[in-house]
């Protein structure tokens, strides 16, 4: 493979794998203090079309983010609600999610960018001086758009927050033992809302990357499975921010390979290299989750405190 | 587990209708006139009920192979990916089955079980050999199946001017009558009935059921008494899948006679809704689904009378299936993440 082509590869892949990783960071955190959010797909579709529509109204893709950000913190906020005030079914709640979303996003679409459609501000890929000219590495690292950098400086950061702060242990602890973390004196249901909401958060952000520096439109039910792609994600980096983003980039990979192949092999049905990525997430958690001990193992259990609360 | 009854039941019923509201109003319509208009229409006229029951078949099939997962605490959110399989396999046997006279629409339908329970069993098996969570495997599934429907309808199965992306038409033998004269109402209406009543008797009265429920609240418990994970695992899925299979192939008989891109789409998650509203009670499944079939067939109307997008249909879905929550009405399910 000469090396235009495998340039071109690495920095589509990195580019393809920021939103199911920035969506799969924030799940990350929610799973740690023990909540499952399956809404992500939901959300990430809620915060795609919110990313557009701010882009398009204020013409700056970063107002886009922003709203989304604050919707998916919003849509998190509501599983929260059921999942860790009501303690209800934690998949229920979050397939009820997709559900709203899918309609919030549609509907509201529908209602506004949809009656003229416009071009979406988007982000463009920085050039960093020398750095965004070396080859290979340049393109491939040094010139992508600023909410990549984002992302990996947010990933940094959670993993360090996960392991050496207070906050970190007490959100660990949540979701590994909530009774031991209710008698060390945490609030459980507390620590398990604000994670949720910091997930959606995060959710919102990943679907607004593929609204404003992905795919640069939005269309309708435009997430196709990421958001479950990012929960697969969750389990393959081992419920560690970091590793969550490098399987994001293994499925940032298989797309950006599955693109290509269809314009190398016109003659196979393109839909044999679309399912790529569908499949890789089978075989993956198949051969991954065999291993789970990573698991928090108060993951999707309401916890029910013996405190008069 | 602890009764969930957090909220008073008027403030839930009060969010349950503000909410769809709200954004009718956000639409600039009136929301009087809109709930006005879904409910009559669909209730109060001959053609739109006649839709409702229509759309509720699908989501009858569909809930009974959730339930079957269910009670044996499996989340089988695969069912349009399942669906697809069992319209994709029974349309492409039907030019062999039309020359076989009465026995070829049973065989049509027989064949659309077949090809969702083959896809739903593959995803007990994955979760029984490796663990792997049905929740994401069944929904990868989903898209993959997409695929697989879009490419057969331009390949292998594609009309034979090889113009249009949609299936040669079945055989006229293998359609299901109309039972109402000036509406779509099929006989798969007769054959969901008859399900209903068997998957009742499967689940509740015999011992297959016992197995499930044994097995869904405690795999331990069931291995202590000689039931087999992987053949509960595999067994359920496999009939989970195989009821939206036979979804698929009596959409096609029933309605549409050939394959195209979209078509029977969005059930799979309604059907969970339908499920668990009805309690996992096969005999009270027919109830939620017409309750579904109305806000389905209701939003279409207000898109067409008043303008109103139809996606309203699924924040009005999601709002009920929350309401249901809060209320602690849905039945709690085993929870569907394990490392087993």
């Amino acid at each position: 493979m000469d090396y235009v082509v495998l340039t071109g590869l690495l920095a589509a892949a990195v580019r393809l794998a920021m939103s199911i990783g920035i969506a799969a960071m924030g799940e990350v955190i929610s799973q740690r203090a023990g909540v499952l959010n399956v809404g992500v797909e939901g959300i990430m579709l809620l915060g795609a079309f919110l990313g557009a529509f701010g882009a398009v109204t204020t013409g700056n893709p970063w107002a886009g983010i922003a709203l989304a950000a604050a919707g998916g913190a919003a849509a998190g906020a509501l599983h929260g609600f059921f999942a860790v005030k009501l303690k209800v079914d934690q998949i229920v709640s979050g397939i009820a999610l997709i559900i709203l979303c899918l309609g919030l996003s549609s509907f509201l679409y529908r209602l506004t960018l949809g009656k003229t459609p416009q071009s979406v501000p988007a982000l463009r890929g920085l050039h960093l001086g020398v750095l965004s000219d070396l080859p290979i590495v340049g393109p491939v690292l040094f010139g992508q758009n600023a909410l990549v950098y984002w992302g990996v400086a947010m990933a940094l950061f959670l993993t360090w927050a996960l392991r050496r702060t207070v906050m970190g242990l007490n959100i660990r602890a949540c979701g590994e033992n909530p009774a031991a973390a209710d008698a060390a004196g945490i609030n459980v249901d507390r620590y398990r809302f604000f994670c949720v909401v910091f997930g959606g958060t995060l959710a919102g952000v990943g679907g607004a990357y593929l609204s404003v520096a992905q795919i640069n439109s939005f269309v309708e039910n435009m997430v196709v499975g990421r958001g479950f792609i990012a929960i697969a994600c969750v389990v393959f980096g081992r419920w560690n921010p970091l590793g969550t983003l490098a399987a994001a980039f293994g499925f940032g990979l298989a797309e950006a390979a599955q693109i290509r192949l269809q314009t190398w092999y016109p003659e196979v049905p393109y839909q044999l290299f679309v399912v790529l990525p569908y499949l890789l997430a089978i075989v993956a958690l198949s051969l991954f989750f065999a291993r789970g001990a990573a698991l928090p193992r108060g993951l999707a259990k309401p916890y029910f405190s013996d405190r008069g609360a | 587990m602890k009764a969930n009854s957090a909220l008073p039941l008027t403030a839930i019923v009060v969010c349950a209708v503000a909410v769809p509201s709200l954004f009718v109003l956000l639409a600039g319509k009136n929301p009087v006139d809109t709930w006005f208009l879904l409910l009559s229409y669909t209730l109060g006229t001959r053609a739109g009920f006649a839709e409702v029951v229509v759309h509720a078949i699908p989501l009858i099939f569909i809930g009974l192979g959730v339930c079957i997962a269910f009670r044996a605490g499996i989340f089988n959110i695969g069912g349009d990916g399942q669906l697809i399989c069992g319209a994709v396999v029974a349309v492409g046997a039907a030019p062999y089955l039309a020359g076989m006279g009465q026995a070829g629409l049973p065989a049509f339908l027989l064949l659309g079980f077949l090809g969702g329970a083959a896809l739903g069993a593959l995803v007990g098996w994955l979760r029984a050999r490796f663990g792997s969570n049905e929740i994401i495997v069944t929904i990868m599934m989903n898209y993959v199946a997409l695929q697989l429907l879009a490419w057969v309808i331009r390949g292998p199965l594609q009309e034979p001017t090889h113009i249009f992306p949609r299936s040669y038409r079945i055989a006229g033998d293998l359609q299901l009558q109309l039972l109402f004269e000036g509406t779509r109402i099929h006989a798969g209406l007769l054959i969901a009935a008859l399900m209903v009543v068997f998957v009742y008797v499967l689940l509740l009265r015999a011992n297959l059921g016992f197995k499930l429920q044994t097995f869904g609240q405690s795999p331990g418990a069931a291995s202590y008494a000689g039931i087999g994970a992987t053949s509960v695992t595999v067994g359920s899925m496999l009939l989970s899948g195989g009821f939206a299979g036979l979804a698929g192939a009596v959409e096609v008989s029933g309605l549409y006679q050939k394959l195209e891109d979209n078509f029977a789409d969005g059930f799979g998650l309604a059907a969970i809704a339908v499920a668990l509203m009805a309690r996992l009670n096969p005999l009270l499944l027919p109830l939620p689904a017409l309750l579904f079939g109305i806000f389905y067939v209701g939003s279409g109307a207000l898109q067409r009378e008043l303008g109103v997008p139809f996606p309203i249909v699924w924040i009005v879905e999601a709002v009920v299936i929350l309401a249901f929550l809060a209320s602690g009405a849905v039945k709690a399910a085993p929870v569907g993440v394990k490392g087993s």
